[in-house]
């Protein structure tokens, strides 16, 4: 069995090779970062806006358990029911017990990250109960039994070839690459279990404290009509979605679409409060919300990175991100990818088997700057390395590589002696033909680009040389 | 069901109150000041936010006026129910409205499968990015996602410049506590999942109209 690093290893270097699949990736983030530009210039003052989402957030994580209990009470004063899941096994045990009981056969889910972190939908297939994804992204990588690519883009990664192909084979009536025509097959396919399904599963990009609501934001509709049509509605979030007070969204909703799509406001922005009301018509009998810890008071726990559970899940330092760009999301080989995913992640599942995610960065800031909640991602990720290292997860090489590195570094004179050495030493591996090769200690980078012309004198002698220069040009 | 069983509850406020006796650090920042432009003229932006989100907003001297432009829409759409929110001002304008259709209710339940548009008022509209406020009041659950077309009765009286004088205002009418659900439309469904082209009318409805009028009874 492989380990979660070399997987990534393995994939990071196949995707990396793979020109097509950075073309359609590129395509995708420059659509979106253009998106985002024309969203910025709505706002008078971007920065001040992080900053206030930033303190709403702060607030909210740093009273945790008041906003809750406070959330929680005004969800029970309507007749809705809180269920606490201190693990995805707790919270997969009570949907699916929910679901026996009241005899469900289909659900339509829209989409949330939070459902795909406890691997809600195959444990309630194993009890033969249909599970549609609704979000068209969602559904089209449901069909090729994929987990999503991105955490707001799900099929980022197919061509709308690929995706008539999908189609053409999995749902039949359809024969174009058309997105219209796709999408209007989507919507009859899904029509269909919108209309039979008994329950409704939705995630929340915000839990409201001060109105015990959650917020549901779409584009689509999909979970407008998930909250509406079945009878029962079951709500997962992450304890750490909680904000104060409905007056919040004004500011988080912008926010949100702008740094997650570019649109100044998405078109869906839902709040459901409880099962229908006293006065109401139509909705669900029941409401649940179930309240999900799976590691997140262990990062509480840890003042340092607290703030990593700010996050709203925009995508944005997704598609900063010059990693992702290359390597994509699936290589990551976790739920959350991108430098959010490679924060949280060895907090989530561990360390030990997570911690390399955390080298994969080159920690250009981009994801830190573009963060609509401030959060310090980079930083995390050299935080990350540090604990890492200390928890000695990091192999003996790698240690014993840093102490050499310490002590070249710590004199000029033997720096500059292996300067020397190492051009030389390298001219004639790469003149000799042998880039690339095991003889090669930058095979790594030479296995897939042209190998560097390796400069006759050091940087060094250079700078001395136009220093002289330069002096004997001024004192004439 | 009465209350559920919920072992995790203690376990999981204690670990987060433990957590939380280490203070975390708050980025301090002189940053400050107004983060959105001040709307000068609400309606005027209201319109051209719709015009840029896809909703068509019909702006018409009277309530009259504005019934017979939703009137127009509805005889041009084929044969089907159209659902309602059961309101006292839409039960009088109902035969102006729907000629011979069959009107189905808010108070007999979801709106059918079948539906070819939706009438329903709203709480609020909002100019800076050209959305409509509806709760469940306003039609029921579904009201605004089942049929291919949603239609919005509205006023000028309820326009307001931002989301945050909206919420202002559905505080002031006590909306959140009075609805299990409120929802911010902005133009009509759509998706953009495949090659981030954008696609109207995914799940939700192709057209949204507002037909927006002076308050005049």
């Amino acid at each position: 069995m492989t380990t979660a690093a070399q997987d990534f290893l393995r994939s990071a270097v196949e995707k990396s090779a793979n020109l097509t699949h950075r073309q359609i990736l590129r395509r995708g983030i420059d659509t979106y970062g253009a998106a985002v530009q024309r969203g910025l210039t709505r706002f008078m003052n971007w920065e001040a806006a992080r900053q206030k989402c930033h303190e709403i957030k702060w607030e909210a994580v740093n009273h945790l358990d008041r906003y809750l209990l406070e959330f929680e009470q005004h969800v029970n004063e309507r007749g809705g029911h809180v269920f606490w899941a201190q693990n995805a096994e707790d919270a997969r045990r009570y949907i699916t017990d929910l679901a026996k009981r009241h005899n469900v056969r289909t659900i339509v889910k829209s989409k949330s990250m939070v459902t795909e972190e406890i691997h809600l939908a195959a444990a309630l297939e194993a009890h033969d109960i249909k599970v549609f994804e609704t979000d068209l992204g969602e559904f089209i990588v449901q069909l090729r039994h994929e987990p999503p690519y991105h955490i707001v883009t799900p099929a980022m990664h197919l061509t709308r070839d690929d995706i008539a192909a999908l189609f053409k084979e999995k749902l039949g009536d359809v024969d174009s690459n058309d997105p219209q025509e796709l999408v209007a097959a989507a919507r009859r396919a899904l029509r269909r279990a919108f209309f039979s399904a008994e329950m409704g599963i939705t995630g929340a990009n915000f839990l409201v404290a001060d109105s015990g609501m959650i917020a549901i934001t779409t584009n689509e509709g999909n979970a407008d009509l998930g909250v509406s049509l079945p009878k029962i509605h079951v709500a997962v979030a992450g304890i750490e979605k909680v904000i104060p007070h409905l007056q919040d969204l004004a500011l988080l909703w912008p926010m949100l679409s702008t740094s997650g799509t570019g649109q100044p406001i998405t078109c869906y922005n839902t709040l459901v409060g409880g099962p229908r009301g006293p006065n109401e018509f139509a909705g669900p009998e029941e409401f649940h919300v179930v309240l999900l810890d799976n590691g997140r008071t262990e990062l509480l726990a840890d003042p340092e990175q607290r703030d990593a559970l700010h996050c709203i899940r925009c995508g944005a330092c997704l598609n900063a991100c010059p990693v992702y760009r290359t390597i994509g999301g699936h290589t990551y080989g976790t739920t959350y990818s991108g430098p959010i995913g490679s924060v949280l992640t060895p907090h989530f599942r561990g360390i030990h088997e997570f911690n390399h995610l955390s080298y994969a960065s080159s920690l250009c800031g981009a994801c830190t700057d573009v963060c609509p909640v401030k959060i310090d991602l980079h930083h995390h990720l050299l935080h990350n390395r540090r604990n890492a290292v200390a928890a000695n997860e990091r192999a003996g090489s790698e240690r014993t590589g840093f102490g050499l590195f310490r002590w070249l570094m710590s004199s000029a004179p033997r720096f500059a002696a292996l300067g020397a050495a190492g051009r030389m030493f390298m001219r004639i591996i790469y003149s000799l033909g042998l880039a690339g090769t095991a003889l090669d200690p930058t095979r790594k980078w030479t296995k897939m680009h042209a190998a560097p012309k390796i400069p006759k004198k050091s940087f060094r002698a250079v700078w001395k040389k136009n220093l002289a220069e330069k002096s004997a040009l001024e004192n004439k | 069901m009465a209350s559920i069983e919920n072992p995790g509850r203690e376990a999981i406020l204690s670990r987060i109150r433990t957590a939380l006796t280490k203070p975390a650090t708050r980025h301090e920042s002189k940053i400050a000041g107004d983060i959105f432009f001040p709307i000068s003229d609400p309606l005027d932006r209201f319109q051209k936010e719709c015009s840029t989100n896809n909703t068509e907003c019909l702006l018409t001297a009277s309530l009259a006026a504005s019934s017979a432009a939703i009137a127009e829409i509805i005889s041009s759409l084929p044969p089907g129910p159209i659902f309602l929110q059961d309101s006292p001002m839409l039960r009088r304008l109902a035969p102006t409205l729907l000629g011979r259709r069959i009107a189905r209710w808010s108070t007999e339940g979801l709106p059918a499968e079948e539906s070819q548009a939706t009438i329903t008022l709203s709480e609020a509209l909002v100019a800076v990015t050209g959305s409509v406020f509806v709760s469940s009041a306003c039609g029921g659950r579904g009201a605004a996602v089942v049929a291919p077309i949603h239609i919005v009765l509205a006023f000028t009286d309820q326009l307001v410049p931002d989301l945050e004088s909206a919420f202002a205002r559905l505080h002031q009418q006590d909306t959140p506590q009075q609805n299990s659900m409120l929802c911010l439309i902005t133009g009509s469904s759509r998706t953009a999942d495949i090659e981030k082209i954008l696609v109207m009318g995914a799940h939700g409805p192709r057209r949204f109209v507002v037909a927006l009028s002076p308050r005049s009874e």
